[in-house]
């Protein structure tokens, strides 16, 4: 894919968070290993060459791991399952204070394939997010935050820089310990080595917060006193709502309005308060990622999966949800933009 | 017995989102052990699943409203200077059975520098380190909200001197250091056991019984991590408390956080 732009990383998560939510909302063994396909193809295709292009790999192994974890955890501490019987481990039953719990006893097939399947499907999730960390730049998701966060961002760009540095500072203070003859290894080690590292990053970060001051940062746009009522009431309320609504979602007797129809609504106004303290940050963005058709292209993909696999599981119709994740794959592979485009 | 420097000032309005917060994170690591059998969440996928979804917001909207005024630059390149400390040692401790070097800096960070600064030193070192070792997942906002706690809370301590903070300091870290374990298991639950093995949690049960069968999964998983990383994150705040906190203190007093800014023509 020669002379493509790199899509906008928020593009990217979307159509992983639908491709992740279409493996959640199937039971189909062959629907999930579709969606793992489908992740690593796009990924095989439209991944540079940059570092963080091989957690993909990180994710699968992780997969892998959380299936076979997961079987174990069914065979070991095995529910009475219907089903044929496959084999009987010797059991033991745990004192009442841990809930009697019994280690062992009959494994059936049917045991064996449920926790497969639940295997399955929580590796599915989780290299759908890998294929998005995989092809999402970090430093420009990281340009993207919303202003309220501005601050924040700073400070992780700022420990992301500074984190390789300490790595080298680190060796080269138990290079010159080992020069003298002092230990270089061990506890006794370790007090002589924190000193000078944090002696040295904290001179830095007071260089660095002068640098900053002397460019200005910091800067506040004037905000009107009614603005920052309206932030702070948003958030606060926002927050109150998610909590009544939490509450309403997982205890019994509660009404059922006090659930999803109080929680929503919570969200929004949290999020809108979050838009709304973003306005106080006068800063424009050095060379902003576009959001052109072929990001809409994607995310666009990603959602559609998601909600013909959920129409498909609730109608019963296979095929529809199989036809969203290889449209899900066209487009990811289609929609590579040209430079020429991206102006 | 000095006077506490205050790098990030929580007004009252940010303390309350802080306790919101909190409230739902507690919720979010907890609910299968008081969910009640007849709520609308009880199966175990989509309630999971939306506590993943919904805390990365809560905890942006809970650092938007910490940094909101209170974050000058000073704070911010402290802020990112001893986050880079805690993410360059945390690949150190992969090796080693739950062998977590990053916790000494949150709670030294915390203790001189304030629960304001705690909590988003917590956060932002979490996240910094989750990008560099690629470790972005759904479990990172579960760590993030765990790590901001034991910052947070290191802050605020009493107030002693001497050997006393010390070994204060120590015991905080151990304690903290095996709640974070526990925390991040109780997190992990519902997703590593299912719904029906019999170390799972059961909608509705009684809230000791399915205490039970945590502590059931907890000894078949992590409880041999969790102790080793309490012992060690102990051992390691207390060999590094004088020198990291003298520095830490010199740094806070150089800075001069709170000195009042005037620009008005003398």
């Amino acid at each position: 894919m020669k002379g493509s732009r790199p899509l906008h990383p928020g593009a990217w998560w979307l159509w992983a968070l639908g491709l992740a939510t279409a493996a959640t909302r199937t039971a189909s063994p062959l629907l999930l290993l579709l969606v793992v396909a489908a992740t690593g193809l796009v990924v095989a295709v439209r991944r540079t060459g940059d570092p963080w292009a091989g957690s993909y790999a990180v994710f699968l192994r992780l997969g892998v791991l959380v299936v076979v974890v997961r079987v174990v955890f069914w065979v070991v501490f095995a529910a009475p399952a219907p089903g044929p019987v496959l084999f009987t481990l010797p059991s033991v039953t745990l004192p009442d204070w841990m809930a009697g719990t019994r280690i062992g006893g009959p494994v059936t097939t049917d045991g064996l394939r449920a926790g497969l399947y639940d295997g399955l499907r929580l590796a599915a999730v989780l290299v759908c997010l890998g294929a998005a960390s995989a092809l999402a730049s970090p430093s420009r998701l990281l340009k993207a935050v919303p202003g309220a966060l501005y601050e924040m961002g700073v400070a992780v760009v700022v420990a992301m820089t500074f984190a390789p540095q300490a790595v080298t500072h680190v060796r080269r203070v138990r290079a010159a310990h080992r020069l003298r003859g002092r230990p270089d290894r061990g506890l006794r080690a370790v007090r002589g080595l924190v000193m000078p590292v944090i002696e040295g990053a904290l001179e830095r970060s007071v260089e660095l917060a002068a640098a900053m001051d002397s460019r200005g940062y910091g800067r506040a746009a004037a905000v009107s006193p009614a603005r920052r009522r309206a932030t702070a009431g948003l958030t606060l309320a926002g927050l109150v709502a998610v909590c009544a609504g939490l509450y309403g979602l997982l205890g019994a007797d509660t009404p059922a309005a006090l659930g999803a129809p109080v929680l929503v609504p919570g969200l929004v106004a949290a999020t809108a308060g979050l838009w709304l303290g973003g306005r106080r940050s006068p800063r424009t963005r050095y060379r902003p990622d576009p959001w052109r058709w072929p990001e809409w292209a994607v995310s666009a993909c990603g959602l559609a999966a998601a909600a013909a696999t959920a129409a498909g599981t609730r109608t019963g119709t296979p095929p529809l949800p199989a036809a969203a994740l290889v449209l899900a794959l066209a487009a990811a592979l289609l929609s590579s933009p040209s430079r020429r485009e991206a102006g | 017995m000095r006077a506490r420097a205050v790098a990030v000032r929580l007004r009252p309005r940010s303390a309350l989102t802080v306790g919101l917060v909190s409230l739902a994170g507690l919720v979010a690591f907890g609910w299968p052990l008081f969910v009640a059998p007849g709520a609308g969440l009880t199966q175990a996928g989509p309630a999971s699943w939306l506590f993943v979804l919904l805390l990365p917001l809560l905890l942006l909207v809970a650092l938007a409203e910490i940094s909101e005024g209170g974050v000058d630059a000073k704070a911010v390149a402290l802020l990112g200077v001893l986050a880079a400390i805690g993410a360059a040692l945390r690949p150190i401790g992969t090796g080693v059975a739950g062998f977590e070097p990053m916790f000494f800096v949150l709670v030294h960070g915390g203790r001189v520098l304030g629960r304001g600064f705690g909590y988003l030193l917590g956060s932002v070192t979490m996240f910094a380190s989750a990008l560099l070792t690629a470790g972005v997942g759904p479990w990172l906002p579960f760590q993030m909200l765990g790590a901001a706690w034991v910052g947070f809370f290191a802050g605020c301590l009493p107030r002693l001197g001497g050997r006393g903070e010390v070994a204060m300091l120590a015991g905080y870290g151990a304690v903290a250091a095996f709640l974070y374990g526990s925390l991040q298991d109780l997190a992990l639950w519902p997703f590593a056991t299912g719904v029906s093995t019999s170390i799972a949690y059961v909608p509705g049960a009684a809230v000791t019984a399915n205490l039970g069968r945590f502590v059931a999964f907890d000894l078949a998983t992590s409880l041999g991590f969790d102790v080793p990383r309490a012992v060690t994150t102990a051992v390691l705040v207390a060999v590094t408390a004088r020198p990291v906190l003298l520095a830490l203190r010199r740094a806070a007093r150089r800075a001069a956080f709170e000195a009042p800014v005037d620009f008005r023509r003398p």
